[in-house]
């Protein structure tokens, strides 16, 4: 890895979908939070920022007592903005190429691993598999995939929240993520397993998934 | 170049440890001075009022001890390297007694950038402290001018709230509540401060 990067994590959102009482973040898969999840995969990266919000000073105790070198980034407004305003907070003086992954995402460990080691550009999808999934609209050219739009009707696959761009080319915006990467449509498109969880189903499938070993 | 100019708190942001509990030990006064310290830091009693307070505890030490015992207080040595090497940009921002801190700022390379509360001394005591430093009029006096502002206590909120990039501090201790609910960032380690301090260059 030559280029310099910062890996943001948007753990501000409340979660309310799941009616857990805590934010996402915190949830314990199979035993530890999944914060600490995302983090245990990160120790080679130096720049990680985590944005906060909702239970703000929960999350900085969990994420402190684990790792004490985290810039933490504060969505004031986050009952208001949605993960793009989280994410434009904190790319705010980042290094030349920038990560977005969701607090509420769990990657499988070699898929997350391989995006990061690598220092191209990309967004990465997944097979769809939530109740009403953020769809991208794709094309391949010469075996490579390029994500070309988001969409709720039509995509083959499901955009996940994980991407990474050069910093320099994102505007900042308080929607979503995806709305911020629209500009910089077509990017090459990695596929990568996940699940995310925002309702009780979808908690129950990622601890079967982590208790399995990330077996499909 | 960013252009934003740096201002810093001192105790428990440049220092490892608050200055003046440190001077209370030698005078056995340290529990007096913990518990109006702590009550400060958390906004239960007005900054100016419990420094008063404060000062009048550790009036009866020679301001000249005062220095020595400050002179030896441990610094976060990699934040004292960016404020050396970026001198120009930066400012301190403390509530501390010019009598007392002169010999530190000189140390910084400080000197002529720094504000600081003020102290009359006849015959190596304080007689007097004639001027509470008020971190709100300092920041006025960057009117116009993006500042980043560093800092952990309740006292420090204003100068964070008011900054572009307003960073609460929390490596020698808890960030106060009102820090955490005006900052733009926080972190618990030196190292990554300093890593973004560079980065706000």
């Amino acid at each position: 890895m030559s280029v310099s990067k910062t890996i943001v994590i948007s753990c501000a959102g409340m979660g309310t979908r799941l009616g857990i009482g805590s934010t996402k973040a915190l949830i314990d898969i199979d035993g530890k939070p999944l914060i600490i999840r995302q983090l245990e995969l990160l120790k080679d990266f130096d720049d990680i920022r985590i944005v906060v919000g909702y239970q703000m000073e929960k999350v900085i105790e969990v994420v402190n007592s684990y790792r004490k070198d985290i810039l933490f980034v504060f969505n004031h407004n986050y009952r208001n903005t949605g993960t793009g305003g989280s994410f434009s907070l904190a790319i705010k003086h980042a290094a030349d190429m920038v990560v977005s992954l969701d607090g509420d995402l769990l990657v499988h460990p070699e898929d997350l691993m391989r995006v990061l080691n690598s220092d191209k550009e990309c967004v990465c999808g997944g097979i769809p598999c939530t109740e009403d999934p953020m769809l991208m609209k794709t094309l391949t050219q010469n075996g490579q995939i390029y994500g070309v739009g988001f969409s709720r009707e039509e995509g083959e696959y499901e955009w996940t929240g994980l991407a990474q761009v050069k910093t320099s080319r994102l505007t900042p915006g308080d929607r979503h993520v995806c709305d911020m990467l629209v500009p910089l449509l077509p990017l090459p498109m990695e596929l990568i397993r996940t699940k995310e969880i925002d309702t009780m189903s979808d908690y129950e499938h990622a601890v079967a998934w982590v208790r399995s070993g990330y077996a499909d | 170049m960013s252009g934003y100019v740096f201002l810093f708190d001192l105790d428990a942001t440049i220092t490892k440890a608050e200055i003046l509990p440190e001077i209370a030990v030698k005078i056995d006064k340290q529990q007096e001075m913990r518990d109006l310290t702590e009550r400060t830091m958390t906004g239960e009693i007005p900054f100016d009022h419990s420094f008063l307070e404060r000062v009048k505890l550790l009036s009866e030490i020679p301001v000249s001890t005062v220095k020595e015992i400050i002179d030896k207080v441990p610094l976060n040595e990699k934040l004292v390297d960016f404020i050396r090497e970026n001198h120009e940009r930066c400012y301190i921002v403390t509530g501390n007694l010019d009598v007392w801190i002169e010999d530190l700022m000189k140390k910084l390379g400080m000197e002529g950038h720094y504000f600081c509360s003020k102290a009359e001394v006849k015959d190596d005591r304080i007689v007097s402290v004639d001027h509470v430093v008020d971190k709100g009029e300092v920041i006025a006096s960057f009117a116009g001018q993006p500042f980043v502002a560093v800092g952990d206590g309740n006292n420090d909120a204003q100068m964070i709230a008011a900054a572009e990039v307003g960073i609460g501090f929390g490596g020698v201790r808890e960030i106060a509540p009102a820090v955490l609910k005006c900052a733009t960032h926080a972190t618990y380690s030196e190292d990554r401060l300093c890593q973004f301090l560079k980065q706000l260059l």
